[in-house]
């Protein structure tokens, strides 16, 4: 009796160990290569599909996971200048024709995938497929999330044995970013077919489009190859793709950490489990603790986001421009980006203009000319003075009506957001106007249906803008939330989409700024900074690059292992 | 017995159901699982928007919905909970909430069965030694270790042990203990004893922690449950038999001791779980609390109602073994 118990006493500790220790046994497949200079990144999301044109799938997470696996024509450099990629390029692709707008790609003859198939103009039909937002080339619209310029095409044709690939615009149709096409990749249609998809059916498109979304791909056209086993939500390891046709990289190995617990960073790199990041956020705790961190370095920039103010303009009491001009006129904006960003990245300044960063070749300043974000409330007193109101002690009134308190909104738990808020609240004060801080857990729904009165919220983008003010402030685009209603912008806006260069199209992009600055619709604040670090002990040759979702990752093939 | 098992059974089948109808209007009505679609940049087309919509079913009335969730009638074949389809997640179609939280349950049960055996066997230790010398030093002292677990918020005490593994790897300039993830990138090139080392260390920092935030309250019940005993008529008995203090404790005392503690702690590892979603974020693991956390992030309406249920479905099964076990072990309880 004694010895059975002791027996089962046994067992159950047997059994508890190997639950401990379950699955304490490697993995079956072993062909990993084991690199010999390996690289953690961490990735702050996780991705939600592998075919980036997808809406599921075009995060700058998905986009870094890929990164030097899909060839591109071309990317954004760090100064936000446009390069082509000379490995996949013979040529530097131009304008040939104004009208219809035409542009040729020549590949390079050995540009071929990792299983020997040459990268050729098929790869650029499916692309273009893919985002035509046509039913007759992709059914479904092949879950497309963005067909603004590709809609634009009349074709894409392949020549000299589909190494030379002619795009062809729809006559009339003209899109200054033309050379973007592509930009976050290609993907191998010649796979397609072989997992017997018919693409030159809607059908066949559509099927080739989720078989890309969900399945990681298993050849490559860049420097890096991904390895079996990787997973969108945990880990995507990429080994260099021995058969690359231009110079190999020096880091063999790269592994895509998916890490959303920002506190666990720094330790984690201190512990030599991670060599660095760039993550979407911004954090003060992680850069306070990269402060005190031996071995690193870390820097901090304006990134492609920007925050800003928005008013509804169907709200009624703020209906009366004069009273939108006084509150952008009485917030305080070099004050506000000061208190949040500003003790960190003391460099930071007032964003002047909705569509360019402060830096960009383009900028013009729109809005301190008209006294926005000035925090002069006596202007701003003045302003609502010559327009009948009055300041009586801290109540303004319109004809003896007191102007109703304002709801400002912003998403809730964004820590900068809510010291502009609060600031906000602060400086309207001044001119007598109540602001009533709220916060939503839901930004799209608030702001779709328009459950505010002011809101704080950010936009991103890369330096490619031509149809930005068309999404922002066009009278019909679903992204113009608080509805402005400007027949003078549409024009504008519509006008910087359809022109051949940036150049002409910045002109309108500008003019447009400027009448939404002067309707008081949108406050730009600050372009929020991003911040990336790295293991200097290990690794040399990071940058970030904040004109890409990429960032840090985009120049990963330069990067080399310190001796 | 087997007829009280069957009727708690059976009972349990309304709880459920009614549970199932709170999950799934608590989750749907908590906001647009599209929103994110919708602040994209460049906007997605309004093509794009309706698919998604029929896609998440969310073109359909919230009863329709439901039943959906429930059933599968009339649905896409991606859904129907007795069917044992939970649902298209936002995440994307390579997103499975079955398979994530199939993947997500063995990692957590890795974490907690370790947490659990550490857990029980240090309270039950601790407990008895405290009852055993009640008021001395010692029973103050682990009094006080007990209270300073229970009192300390998990996160904080997650991060006070992460750094005390750090302090350990640069003090002894080994890189033993791990501070994110289950395990390192290059197992498969493990041997068999370097894969057990790396999940070793993977796993003793949010073990520790977990076991902690568990032993304390345990660790009271055992000590309150000891003294109970230590007094009874039958162990006074047993002693004035000239039984040896070790037998008396060990064998009369400390079983039926234990049984409080076995239906408290039946309840309290299914309690765990809410423990797991801090630990699991603060240490990175792809566990059950990860999945939640990241479900509730990305607004994935199925897969929050997936883990609730999951939630709801243990909460209900603990109760049952819990009074079935007080049965078993204690021969005083008899159902009718």
């Amino acid at each position: 009796m004694e010895n059975r118990r002791k027996l089962l006493g046994a067992a159950a500790v047997g059994v508890s160990a190997a639950l401990v220790l379950g699955a304490c046994s490697p993995p079956a497949d072993d062909d990993g290569a084991g690199g010999a200079s390996s690289v953690s990144w961490i990735v702050n999301q996780a991705g939600g599909g592998w075919n980036h044109n997808t809406p599921e799938g075009g995060s700058v997470y998905v986009i870094q996971m890929l990164h030097g696996v899909l060839p591109v024509p071309g990317h954004w450099d760090p100064s936000g200048e446009w390069q082509w990629n000379t490995d996949l390029l013979v040529n530097t692709p131009e304008l040939i024709n104004e009208d219809p707008m035409v542009w040729e790609y020549e590949i390079n003859p050995d540009a071929n995938w990792s299983d020997g198939e040459p990268i050729d103009a098929d790869d650029f039909i499916w692309t273009w497929k893919m985002n035509s937002g046509n039913e007759e080339l992709c059914a479904d619209n092949c879950n497309s999330r963005g067909t603004l310029l590709t809609a634009q095409f009349e074709s894409v044709e392949g020549s000299e044995d589909g190494k030379t690939v002619t795009v062809t615009m729809k006559d009339g149709e003209k899109f200054p970013e033309w050379f973007t096409f592509a930009a976050d990749g290609l993907y191998p249609a010649h796979l397609a077919e072989a997992e017997g998809f018919d693409l030159d059916t809607p059908e066949g498109m559509l099927e080739s489009s989720n078989w890309f979304n969900e399945n990681p791909i298993p050849i490559s056209g860049g420097h890096y190859l991904i390895e079996e086993g990787a997973a969108l939500d945990g880990r995507v390891v990429k080994t260099v793709n021995e058969d690359y046709y231009g110079d190999l990289p020096n880091i063999e190995e790269i592994i895509l950490e998916v890490n959303t617990e920002e506190g666990s960073w720094v330790p984690a790199l201190s512990n030599g489990e991670i060599q660095g990041a760039a993550p979407a956020s911004w954090s003060d705790d992680v850069i306070t603790q990269l402060e005190d961190a031996q071995g690193v370095e870390f820097g901090i920039e304006p990134g492609g986001s920007w925050e800003h103010v928005d008013i509804n303009m169907d709200n009624e009491t703020l209906s009366d421009k004069a009273l939108r001009q006084a509150i952008f006129m009485a917030i305080d904006v070099e004050n506000i980006a000061t208190r949040t960003y500003g003790e960190k990245f003391p460099e930071i300044e007032p964003r002047t203009n909705h569509i360019f960063d402060n830096n960009s070749e383009f900028h013009e300043d729109v809005v301190t000319e008209l006294g926005q974000g000035s925090g002069d409330s006596e202007a701003a007193l003045e302003v609502l003075e010559d327009a009948g109101y009055e300041l009586d002690g801290e109540t303004l009134t319109l004809d003896g009506d007191e102007v109703a308190p304002l709801r400002l909104r912003y998403t809730a738990g964004h820590v900068a957001r809510e010291i502009i808020a609060e600031l906000i609240q602060s400086d309207l004060a001044k001119i007598g106007v109540t602001i009533e801080i709220e916060t939503t857990d839901d930004l799209g729904g608030t702001l779709s249906e328009q459950d505010y009165d002011l809101m704080i919220y950010g936009w991103s983008g890369t330096p490619a803008f031509a149809s930005s003010p068309s999404q922002f402030w066009r009278s019909d685009s679903g992204s113009n939330y608080g509805n402005l209603n400007n027949s003078e912008v549409d024009e504008l806006v519509d006008k910087a989409m359809n022109v051949a260069t940036p150049e002409e199209s910045a002109v309108f992009a500008n003019e447009a700024a400027a009448l939404v600055a002067e309707e008081a619709y949108v406050l730009p604040i600050v372009s929020t900074p991003v911040f990336y670090f790295y293991d200097t002990n290990y690794l040399s040759g990071v940058t970030d690059n904040n004109s890409q979702s990429r960032r840090a990752l985009w120049n990963q093939h330069e990067w080399s292992a310190v001796e | 017995m087997l007829v009280y098992t069957a009727r708690r059974f059976a009972v349990a089948i309304p709880v459920l159901l009614a549970a199932s109808v709170l999950v799934f209007l608590m989750v749907d009505l908590s906001g647009d699982p599209l929103s994110d679609l919708r602040m994209q940049q460049p906007p997605p087309s309004p093509e794009t928007i309706a698919a998604a919509e029929a896609r998440y079913y969310l073109d359909r009335s919230i009863p329709e919905r439901y039943w959906l969730w429930m059933t599968g009638i009339g649905g896409n074949g991606d859904i129907g909970l007795l069917q044992g389809k939970f649902g298209p997640s936002v995440r994307g179609g390579p997103f499975d909430i079955g398979e994530q939280l199939a993947s997500g349950i063995s990692i957590t049960i890795r974490l907690v069965s370790a947490a659990i055996v550490m857990a029980l066997g240090l309270a039950i230790v601790s407990g008895v030694i405290s009852a055993m010398r009640q008021y001395s030093k010692l029973d103050y002292t682990l009094t006080f270790i007990g209270f300073l677990a229970l009192a300390m918020p998990t996160f904080w005490l997650g991060a006070l042990i992460r750094e005390g593994g750090l302090w350990f790897n640069k003090t002894t300039d080994t890189s033993f203990f791990y501070t994110i993830g289950a395990n390192s990138a290059r197992v498969s090139n493990m041997t068999g004893w370097e894969y057990f080392l790396d999940s070793a260390g993977h796993l003793v920092l949010p073990t520790v922690t977990l076991m902690l935030t568990s032993y304390a309250a345990w660790s009271r019940y055992q000590r309150t449950s000891m003294l109970e005993v230590l007094n009874s008529d039958y162990v006074r008995l047993a002693r004035a038999k000239g039984v040896r203090n070790s037998v008396v404790v060990r064998r009369h005392a400390l079983r039926t001791a234990l049984i409080p503690l076995v239906t408290v702690a039946t309840i309290g590892i299914v309690g765990i779980l809410e423990g797991v979603v801090i630990i699991e974020t603060i240490f990175q693991w792809r566990g059950l609390g990860y999945f939640f956390i990241e479900a509730v992030k990305a607004k994935d309406t199925f897969a929050l109602m997936a883990w609730l249920m999951l939630s709801g479905t243990l909460v209900v099964l603990a109760n049952l073994i819990a009074d079935v076990l007080y049965g078993v072990l204690d021969p005083r309880i008899r159902y009718e």
